[in-house]
C-alpha cells in the first residue's frame, strides 16, 4: 500500500524578478512500512521536498497524495487536520515548547486535537520506554541534552500513530554517537512498529539505516539505491559512498543498478 | 481546556512582566473609567438628593423670581394654602449670618465656581409644619418648641462639634448690625435638611427670624405639599401652571429638584474634561495591550510555528491568543474595579472641595461597575484581535527557520498605504468637524484614534530614513558602537515600530495635556488679574451697603474702591430657551480706577465702551457666552428683568470665567433699576502708590471689621490660593501625562530586552572580537536613543496638531475660546523627556547584556 504518492512536483521560489527552481519535477512514492532516506548536496531541494509532502508548503506544480488523500483541493484547515493526525515531524532543532515539560510537549498534538489522554497512556509509556526517557518526562527542554530533546521530539511525532514520519536532518545537530542512537531508534520503529519514515540527511552513515536512498540534485531525483536489509551495515555504507562519488563525476540522472531489487528491503 | 491552561499559564509564568504590562493597561483603563463614572454619579446624585431631601416631601416650591429679593409677604402663604389641591404650605425665611466670635477668623471661601457664601445658614421655620416637608434627625436635645417667639436654635451636629457648641449653651450670631443670642436646644444629623450649606445650617422659629432681621411678615420660600392625587405627572405640571398664574410673575413655582439644576449645569464642563480623561486612559490602556500582545506574537513566532506544524489550525492559534486576552481582561478588570473604587474616593474628595459639597457617600452603583468591567474586557479583546489574527497567520515553516531574514508582515511592508489614507481622512474629518453636538465627543475620540493608528502605520517605511538622518548623532554621542546600534534599528522593524508608536502616543498625550492646561491657565491668569483687580479684596458674609463703601474710601492709603455684585438672571438665548447666568454688576467709573477689563474682541474705544456701560441698558458679554450664542459687540441680548424681557446692547466682549464663563457684566445703576438689587458682595480696593498693602489691610481690619464683619484678603494671597485650586484641578491631567510616558517606558524596556535576548549570540561574538562591556552598553543605548528621538519628534507633531484640534472642538462644545499656549521649553522638554525615558528604560537590559559571559553567549541555542 502506498502511503505517499507525489508526482511531477515542482516548487519555484520568487526572489524579486528571478525565480529559483527548488524542485523541478519530482516523482516520489513511499510504501507502508518503508524507510526512505533523501540525500543530496546543500540546496538540492531536500527540505523543500519534505515540506511539500508534509503539507507545510504548497507546490508550484504537481500533486501530492497522503494516505490516499490528495492535498491540492484541501484548504489550510483541512491540511492542518491531516498533518495533525497523519504526519509526524522531527526537525534538526527539536522545536519543543520551552515552557512545557517533556511529557506535556509529547501530548501536545493530542491536546490540540481535543483528545482524551487516557487511551494514549499505554502508547506513551511504550514510546518513552523505547527511547529511554521514562525518568526524564517531567523535565523542561532546557534541562535536557540535545539527544534527549530530539528523542522527546520523536515521541511527540509518533504519539498520534501517524501514517508517515518526516524527519529533516534529525541528527544534524547532534554528535555522531548520539546521532547513531537516534538512528537505531528509527530503525527499530520501522522494524517493530512498521512505521513509515522519510528522512533527509547528507550523512551517508545516517542514510545507511534506510531501506532505500533517493539522491537529489538541482531539484531532481538523479538516482535511487535500494539497500538490502540483511547486508552488513558496512556494506550498505560502502555502496552509498560509492554512489555519491560516482554522482560527483557523472551528473546523468539515472536509476541505480539495484533498482530491480524488491522495493521493500526490510525483512 | 487543558491545552489552554498549558499554553497560557505556562507562558504567563515565563514572561510575567509582559503580562503585568498588559494587565496594567486594562487596570488603568477600567480604574479611570470607574473612578470618573463614580465621581460624576456621586456629585450628581448628591446635588439632586440635597434639593430633594432639603425640600423633603414638598412637590412644588415657590420662590421669589429674583434670588435676592426682600422676600414676599406671608399673605401669599394663605392664598396658596387655600388652593384645594394643596395640603400644606410651609414657609421659611432664609438668612445668612456668622457666629459673632467667628468673624475674626473669617476667610474667603473659594470654590470652583467663584466665591462661596460661607457663613451659617439659618432657616426661620414653622416648627410644627416644617417637619411635614423636611427631615430633621435629632441626635441630641429636642427640636424647636411650639413657641414661635423663643430665641432658640437647632444646629447640625458636625457644625456644632467643629465650633465647640453643646446643647444648652447659647450662640451669638450677627444680625442686622447687632449681636443676638440664641439658645441651642438640639442637634440634628447631617442628613436631610442638615445637608444644607454643607452642614453649616440651623433652624430657628419663624417669628424670631423675622424679628431678628427686621423682616416682619416676610418669607423667602414656600414648600407645598399637594394632595397625593396630584402629586406627580401631568397633574402636578398642571397644578404648577395653575399656581404660577395664581401667584403672579413676581414669584416662581418650581419643582424642588430644579433648584439643583444650576449646580449640575456648572458641573457639566468639568465633567466633559473628566470624560475626556477617561477616554484617553482607555485609549492608552488599549494601546498597552495591543503593544504587549504584538510583542508577544513576534516573540513567540517560533513557538506558534511549531504548534502549526504539529497540527494546530489557524483559528485555534487565534483563539488561544484571544482567550489570553479575555483572561487578562477579566483579571485586569477585577483589579481595576478595586483600584477604581479607591481612586473614586480620592477624586470625590477633590470634587467635594471644588463644589463645596459633602460627597462622603461615594455612590458605587452596580451599573457603573458592570459597565467599566465590560469595557475593560471588550477593549482587551479588541486590542488583541489584530495580534491574534497575525499569530494565526504564522506559517508552520516559521518554526523551521532558526534565524535570519524572516519575511516581514504585510502591515510592516505595505501598512503605509492604509496609514496614509487613515491619516488623510482623519485630518480632513477633524478639520471639517461634521459631527452634531451630542456625538462630537465620541466621534472625535474615534477620529483621534484613527489618526494615531495612521501615524503608527507610517512609521515602518520611514525607519530607514530616520535612521540615516540620526546616525551621525548616535555616532557623535556613543562613538562607533553608537553607529552600530543605530544600524540595528532597521533589523526588527515591527518591534521598532511598536516601540516608537508607544513613545509617540506617550509624548503626544503629554504635549496635549501641557498645551491644554497651559492655555487654560494662561487665560485664567489674565482674567483673574482683572477679576481680582486692585490690591485688596474685601468681602463679607452679609451684603454690604453704601456706607461700607464710603468707610473704605475714607481709610488712609486707599486710592480707589469699586463694588462688585453678582446675582442670577435668566438669559433668553437667540433660539428662545432660557438659561440661568450670572449678572455681575460693576460701577464703571470707579471700576476703571481700580482694574480693567480684558477685551477679547478688539474694542476701538475702550473709554467709550465703559461710558456706554455706565449709561445703562448695556452689558459686556463674556467671551464664552459670545462664542456660544454667536453674539458680537454691537449686537443685543435679552435678559429677563423684574419688568419683563429687556434687550441690552453688547458694548464689548470680555474675558470672564466667573461661573465658568456664564456671566455678563452690567452697570450698578441697571442692577437697581432692572433687577431691584442693592448692596455689594465684594469691594476691590486700590492702594495709593508707594503704600504698604499690608498696612492698609491692617487699617481696614481695625476700623471696620467689628462693625461690618469684613473679610479682607490681599489679591496676591487670593491669586495664590486660586492658583493652588487650579493646580489641584489640573493635577489629575499631569498624572495622566505621566502614565502616558510610562507606556513608552515599558515599551522600550520590552523591546530592548527582546532584542538583547535574541542577539545574545551576536553580542557574545562582538565581545569575542574585542568589544568592551561599555561599548556594548553604548550600542544598545544608542538604539534606544534613536527610538526615543523618533518617538519624541513624531509625538510632538501629533501633540501639537491634536491639541489645536481639541481646542477648536472645545470652543464648539463649551464656548471656551482659549489662546493657544505651548511654551518653547515644553517643546524641547517633550523630545528630551522622550530620549531620557528611552535611555532609562534601556539601561537595565543593556547592563544585563554587557554582563553576560562570552561563553554563554556563544553556546546559546
Ligand atoms: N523561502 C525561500 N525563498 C527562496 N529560495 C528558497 C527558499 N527556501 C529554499 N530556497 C531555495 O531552494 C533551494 C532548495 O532549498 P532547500 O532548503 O530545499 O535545500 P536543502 O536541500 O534542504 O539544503 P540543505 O541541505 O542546506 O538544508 C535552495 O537553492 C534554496 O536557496
Ligand atoms: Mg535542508
Amino acid at each position: 500500500m502506498r502511503v505517499l504518492d507525489a508526482s511531477r512536483l515542482t516548487k519555484a521560489y520568487r526572489m524579486g524578478e528571478r525565480s529559483v527552481m527548488a524542485l523541478a519535477g519530482v516523482d516520489f512514492g513511499v510504501e507502508k512500512g518503508e524507510f526512505v532516506a533523501i540525500m543530496g548536496p546543500s540546496g538540492s531541494g531536500k527540505s523543500t521536498l519534505l515540506h511539500l509532502i508534509g503539507g507545510l508548503d504548497r507546490p508550484s506544480g504537481g500533486t501530492v497524495a497522503l494516505a490516499g488523500q490528495a492535498l491540492e483541493p484541501l484548504n489550510d484547515t483541512a491540511i492542518t487536520l491531516l498533518r495533525r493526525r497523519n504526519i509526524g515531524f522531527v526537525f534538526q532543532f527539536y522545536n519543543l515548547l520551552p515552557t512545557l515539560t517533556a511529557e506535556e510537549n509529547i501530548c501536545l498534538p493530542l491536546l490540540i486535537d481535543g483528545k482524551d489522554l487516557q487511551p494514549y497512556q499505554e502508547r506513551l509509556e511504550r514510546l518513552l520506554g523505547l527511547v529511554g526517557l521514562e525518568d526524564r518526562r517531567h523535565h523542561k527542554p532546557e534541562q535536557l541534552s540535545g539527544g534527549e530533546q530530539q528523542r522527546v521530539a520523536l515521541v511527540r511525532a509518533l504519539i498520534t500513530e501517524p501514517a508517515i514520519l518526516l524527519a529533516d536532518e534529525p541528527t544534524g545537530n547532534l554528535d555522531s554517537r548520539t546521532g547513531l542512537v537516534i538512528m537505531d531508534l528509527l530503525r527499530r520503529l520501522c522494524d517493530e512498529l512498521d512505521q513509515t519514515i522519510v528522512l533527509v540527511t547528507h550523512d551517508p552513515r545516517t542514510a545507511s539505516y534506510a531501506d532505500r536512498v533517493v539522491f537529489l540534485r538541482d531539484g531532481q531525483i538523479i538516482r535511487e539505491l535500494h539497500l538490502v536489509g540483511e547486508e552488513p551495515a558496512g556494506q550498505s555504507l560502502g555502496r552509498i559512498i560509492e554512489t555519491m562519488q560516482a554522482l560527483e563525476t557523472d551528473p546523468g540522472p539515472t536509476v541505480s543498478a539495484a533498482a530491480d531489487l524488491p522495493a521493500n528491503g526490510s525483512p | 481546556m487543558r491545552l489552554t491552561r498549558l499554553l497560557i499559564l505556562r507562558s504567563l509564568r515565563a514572561r510575567p512582566t509582559r503580562w503585568l504590562l498588559s494587565a496594567f493597561g486594562i487596570v488603568l483603563g477600567v480604574s479611570t473609567i470607574l473612578a470618573i463614572g463614580i465621581t460624576n454619579r456621586t456629585a450628581l446624585l448628591s446635588i439632586t438628593r440635597l434639593f430633594e431631601t432639603t425640600s423633603g416631601r414638598a412637590s412644588l416650591v415657590i420662590v421669589a423670581q429674583d434670588a435676592d429679593a426682600k422676600g414676599f409677604p406671608e399673605t401669599l402663604l394663605r392664598r396658596v394654602a387655600d388652593h384645594p389641591e394643596v395640603d400644606n404650605a410651609v414657609p421659611t425665611l432664609q438668612l445668612f449670618t456668622v457666629l459673632a466670635d467667628q468673624v475674626s477668623t473669617g476667610e474667603i471661601g473659594l470654590d470652583f465656581f467663584g466665591t462661596s457664601t460661607g457663613g451659617l445658614l439659618l432657616y426661620g421655620v414653622d416648627a410644627q409644619r416644617d417637619i411635614l416637608v423636611r427631615d430633621y434627625q435629632i441626635t441630641a436635645g429636642r427640636f424647636l418648641a411650639e413657641d414661635p417667639h423663643a430665641y432658640e436654635v437647632v444646629l447640625v451636629q458636625s457644625f456644632a462639634e467643629d465650633n465647640d457648641i453643646a446643647v444648652g449653651r447659647s450662640i451669638q450670631v450677627v444680625a442686622g448690625g447687632a449681636v443676638e443670642s440664641l439658645r441651642v436646644v438640639g442637634l440634628i444629623a447631617k442628613e436631610g435638611a442638615g445637608q444644607l450649606n454643607n452642614g453649616a445650617f440651623g433652624a430657628i422659629p419663624l417669628v424670631t427670624a423675622q424679628r431678628l432681621y427686621d423682616r416682619d411678615g416676610k418669607v423667602d420660600q414656600i414648600d407645598l405639599v399637594v394632595k397625593s392625587s396630584s402629586a406627580s405627572g401631568p397633574r402636578l405640571a398642571r397644578l404648577k401652571d395653575e399656581l404660577q398664574a395664581h401667584v403672579g410673575a413676581d414669584y416662581a413655582v418650581v419643582y424642588p429638584a430644579a433648584q439643583g439644576q444650576r449646580m449640575t449645569q456648572m458641573l457639566g464642563n468639568y465633567q466633559i474634561g473628566l470624560n475626556f480623561l477617561s477616554g484617553i486612559a482607555l485609549f492608552v490602556g488599549a494601546f498597552l495591550i495591543f503593544n504587549s500582545f504584538s510583542m508577544n506574537v513576534v516573540e513567540r513566532t517560533h513557538e506558534y510555528g511549531t504548534l502549526r506544524t504539529i497540527g494546530m489550525t489557524r483559528s485555534q492559534v487565534t483563539r488561544q491568543v484571544l482567550i489570553e486576552a479575555v483572561g487578562l481582561g477579566v483579571v485586569g478588570s477585577g483589579v481595576g474595579t478595586g483600584l477604581g473604587i479607591l481612586l473614586a474616593r480620592g477624586l470625590t474628595s477633590a470634587m467635594a472641595l471644588m463644589i463645596n459639597q459633602d460627597l462622603s457617600r461615594v455612590e458605587v452603583q452596580a451599573d457603573i461597575v458592570v459597565f467599566g468591567s465590560a469595557i475593560g474586557i471588550l477593549v482587551a479583546v479588541i486590542a488583541a484581535v489584530v495580534p491574534a489574527v497575525q499569530a494565526g497567520r504564522i506559517s508552520p515553516l516559521e518554526a523551521l527557520r532558526v534565524r535570519g531574514a524572516r519575511r516581514e508582515g504585510w502591515i510592516i511592508r505595505k501598512g503605509w498605504l492604509p496609514g496614509s489614507v487613515l491619516l488623510a481622512i482623519s485630518t480632513a474629518v477633524l478639520v471639517a468637524n461634521p459631527f452634531p453636538y451630542d456625538v462630537q465627543f465620541r466621534a472625535g475620540s474615534l477620529v483621534v484614534f484613527a489618526s494615531f493608528a495612521g501615524g503608527a502605520l507610517m512609521i515602518p517605511v520611514t525607519v530607514a530614513a530616520w535612521e540615516r538622518l540620526l546616525r551621525p548623532a548616535a555616532g557623535w554621542l556613543y562613538g562607533g558602537s553608537g553607529r552600530l546600534g543605530s544600524a540595528n534599528l532597521q533589523r526588527a522593524r515591527a518591534r521598532t515600530t511598536l516601540t516608537v508608536a508607544a513613545l509617540m502616543i506617550g509624548v503626544a498625550m503629554m504635549v496635549i495635556v501641557w498645551a491644554m492646561t497651559d492655555s487654560f491657565k494662561g487665560d485664567l491668569d489674565v482674567w483673574l488679574q482683572g477679576y481680582v483687580g486692585g490690591d485688596l479684596y474685601v468681602t463679607s458674609s452679609l451684603p454690604m451697603g453704601k456706607e461700607v463703601w464710603k468707610r473704605l474710601e475714607a481709610v488712609p492709603g486707599v486710592a480707589a474702591v469699586t463694588p462688585v455684585r453678582y446675582f442670577e438672571v435668566d438669559w433668553v438665548k437667540p433660539e428662545g430657551d432660557v438659561e440661568k447666568i450670572t449678572f455681575m454688576a460693576v460701577d464703571p467709573a470707579s471700576h476703571a480706577q481700580v482694574t480693567s477689563f480684558v477685551y477679547t474682541e478688539a474694542v476701538p474705544d475702550e473709554v467709550g465702551a465703559l461710558r456706554q456701560l455706565a449709561g445703562g441698558d448695556t452689558v459686556f458679554l463674556s467671551s464664552v457666552l459670545a462664542e456660544r450664542a454667536g453674539v458680537h459687540a454691537g449686537d443685543e441680548i435679552t435678559l429677563v428683568t423684574r419688568t419683563g424681557r429687556r434687550r441690552f446692547a453688547v458694548a464689548a466682549v470680555v474675558l470672564d470665567y466667573y461661573n465658568q464663563g456664564l456671566v455678563v457684566e452690567g452697570s450698578w445703576s441697571d442692577m437697581g433699576r432692572h433687577f431691584r438689587q442693592s448692596g455689594a458682595n465684594a469691594f476691590m480696593v486700590k492702594v495709593e502708590p508707594q503704600t504698604d498693602v499690608a498696612q492698609v489691610q491692617e487699617r481696614i481690619e481695625r476700623t471696620s471689621r467689628s462693625r461690618d464683619q469684613l473679610i479682607i484678603a490681599s489679591n496676591a494671597s487670593l491669586l495664590e490660593r486660586v492658583n493652588g485650586l487650579m493646580r489641584q484641578a489640573f493635577g489629575m491631567f499631569d498624572v495622566l501625562a505621566l502614565i502616558s510616558m510610562l507606556v513608552g517606558f515599558f515599551g522600550i524596556t520590552n523591546t530592548i530586552a527582546m532584542n538583547v535576548s535574541e542577539r545574545t549570540r551576536e553580542i557574545g561574538m562582538l565581545r569575542c572580537v574585542g568589544m568592551t562591556r561599555l561599548q556594548i552598553v553604548a550600542m544598545i543605548l544608542a538604539e534606544a536613543a534613536l527610538m526615543g528621538t523618533i518617538g519624541g519628534l513624531l509625538g510632538l507633531v501629533f501633540g501639537v496638531v491634536l491639541s489645536r484640534v481639541f481646542m477648536l472642538a472645545m470652543t464648539a462644545m463649551s464656548g471656551y475660546r482659549l489662546t493657544y499656549i505651548l511654551a518653547m521649553y515644553r517643546v524641547v522638554a517633550a523630545v528630551v523627556v522622550s530620549i531620557f525615558v528611552s535611555q532609562l528604560a534601556a539601561l537595565f537590559p543593556a547592563l544585563r547584556a554587557a554582563r553576560s559571559r562570552i561563553l554563554d553567549a556563544i553556546h546559546y541555542e
